[in-house]
């Protein structure tokens, strides 16, 4: 007998995922033929079908390209604000108990909710949509920078001390590198976060722009609700291809994270 | 006995003074008082039981924490910050190694100020020193324990240092790399002639390792005794552990470690 925590072969395991999808799709598709047979809903071989209709579409286009830069531009701007700042909060006392309260009181406000009050501080366009995403996605940045630093080896720190490196320099060459993978771990949560927050904000105060603003339009049409869901399929195609994207860049940058020490 | 209460360097002026030496910390007095000579171009090797705060009189004498009361001076200069020209070498060399970089970097870690040439020369001679010169692209985490304690030592002797400084080198390898390790050492300190402080709870190794032994008490601890070893070099792991003075002083150091509460607290002259 196998046991249950024996590990597949990659092979066997992307099997077994392409199956678990097609299998998912069939008994959807068997469903809304059969049992729920209501107009509009997503019927898998419909939306497939809509996707040639969608990729030929240039507006659909250049929706997708205004959500990634969206999403990009807050991504970076989350990546730096969550980084300086929480590693000045690892490593520093007082810029602990400087940042520490408007960390907390910041982290709990839905960041959506501050959507519409941007677009009315900085009108229409993409930055406030990104600024209402970089909001989303910068406390697992902070938080694991900031731990990360605070948490950073004794012993490395005071190998590098014993060689005569100034406090700065401890940090610039030691607890930064070491804090570095779980800084990027909080990269990769956010960068997941980061796009469904885009896509949120969009249909609720993008005036039209960016995948979201394409699925509102359509949807408030009702002419061609396949091409809808062809369009919330491809933010999730998009969802999946970034995290895989920042997987494989986890691998290649940060391998070293195995010589850890516990 | 080389019983040494009276000046053991008459021929070497001592590189590090220990005058006095106590830390308190908070209420637990670590250690009471010590005040010892380490020699200069010698291998002094400082021995106690565990918690007897050796690796706390080693981060005092490093720089890296303060004595509460007593000093230290090294090359005659009262110790207030890392000193130049000292080298520390870790226990725990897996946290002590900088798993980001790889066995050439982190040799060179000590020399970012050194131009380029001469760092790479530098790194070269230390890795061939230690025997891993063809081993340069490995990250730490991919050697074996004895081979990651070579790369620190490594890295300690880049940084060409006076005084080199070891808290329980060997006391996390098996016991082959141990006598390897050991070896090496004394090779290496013959060849540069540089000062070694090596601290360690192994009689053992104290006597193989040392031309200076300094005994400390248990907690609060004082020196205990201090001994000049003047067993013949080249050491060797089989003929000199069967020397009649090493078993003889290794039998000495046992005696005064076994008795060790007996010492404790007495104020010796
Ligand atoms: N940072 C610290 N804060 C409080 N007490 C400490 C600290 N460092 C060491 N001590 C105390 O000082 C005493 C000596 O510790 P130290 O680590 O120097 O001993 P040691 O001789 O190196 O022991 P071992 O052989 O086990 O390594 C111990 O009682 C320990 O609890
Ligand atoms: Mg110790």
């Amino acid at each position: 007998m196998r046991l249950i925590h024996e590990p597949l072969s990659t092979r066997r395991q992307a099997v077994l995922g392409v199956v678990g999808v097609i299998g998912v799709v069939a008994v959807a598709e068997l469903l809304m033929r059969t049992v729920v047979t209501k107009e509009g809903l997503p019927v898998p071989s419909r939306v497939f079908g809509s996707l040639g209709d969608l990729f030929s579409d240039g507006t659909f286009w250049q929706a997708v390209g205004f959500t990634m830069a969206e999403w990009m531009f807050a991504l970076l701007l989350a990546t730096v604000v969550g980084v300086v700042v929480g590693a000045a909060m690892g490593a520093s006392k007082a810029a602990m108990i400087t940042f520490n309260l408007p960390v907390e009181a910041f982290r709990v406000l839905p960041s959506i909710a501050l959507g519409p009050i941007l677009v009315l501080l900085m009108g229409n366009g993409m930055l406030p949509l990104s600024i209402t995403v970089a909001l989303a996605c910068v406390w697992p940045i902070l938080l694991n920078t900031m731990y990360a630093v605070k948490g950073a080896d004794t012993t490395a720190i005071q190998t590098a001390e014993s060689f005569g490196l100034s406090r700065a320099e401890v940090v610039r060459r030691v607890v930064l590198p070491s804090a570095l993978p779980f800084a990027f771990t909080g990269v990769r949560v956010a960068a997941s976060i980061g796009l469904i927050v885009a896509v949120s904000a969009e249909l609720l105060v993008g005036g039209g722009s960016g995948i979201g603003g394409y699925i509102l339009v359509g949807s408030a049409n009702a002419t061609n609700l396949d091409l809808v869901y062809a369009a919330t399929l491809v933010a999730g195609v998009l969802g999946v291809l970034v995290s895989l994207v920042m997987s494989l860049i986890d691998a290649k940058v940060f391998d070293w994270k195995k010589g850890l020490a516990q | 006995m080389t019983d040494t209460t009276t000046a053991p360097t008459t021929q070497t002026i001592p590189e590090l003074q220990l005058d006095g030496v106590s830390k308190t910390y908070g209420t637990n007095l670590a250690v009471r008082s010590i005040t010892a000579d380490i020699p200069a171009h010698k291998i002094s090797v400082m021995v106690g039981p565990s918690g007897c705060g050796k690796s706390t009189l080693l981060r005092i004498i490093s720089g890296l924490d303060q004595p509460t009361d007593g000093s230290v001076s090294f090359e005659g200069k009262t110790v207030t910050g890392v000193p130049e020209g000292l080298a520390m070498v870790f226990q725990d060399y897996s946290r002590s190694l900088y798993p980001w970089m790889r066995v050439d970097k982190n040799v060179a870690f000590p020399l970012s100020k050194v131009p380029k040439a001469e760092r790479e020369r530098r790194v070269a001679e230390a890795l061939e020193a230690v025997g891993l010169k063809d081993r340069t692209h490995l990250y730490p985490w991919q050697m074996s324990g004895g081979m990651q304690q070579r790369v620190a030592i490594a890295r300690a002797l880049a940084s060409q240092p006076k005084l080199l400084v070891m808290d329980e080198p060997y006391a996390s390898v098996d016991a082959q790399t141990r006598a390897d390790l050991e070896d090496l050492l004394l090779r290496i300190q013959r060849e540069l002639g540089i000062t070694v402080l090596v601290v360690t709870h192994d009689i053992d190794e104290s006597v193989y390792l040392a031309d200076h032994i300094i005994v400390l008490s248990t907690p609060p601890s004082i020196v205990a005794e201090t001994i000049d070893v003047d067993l013949p070099h080249p050491r060797d792991q089989v003929t000199t552990k069967a020397d009649p003075r090493f078993v003889e002083i290794r039998g000495h150091v046992a005696s005064l470690l076994r008795h060790k509460e007996l010492q404790t607290g007495e104020d010796r002259p």
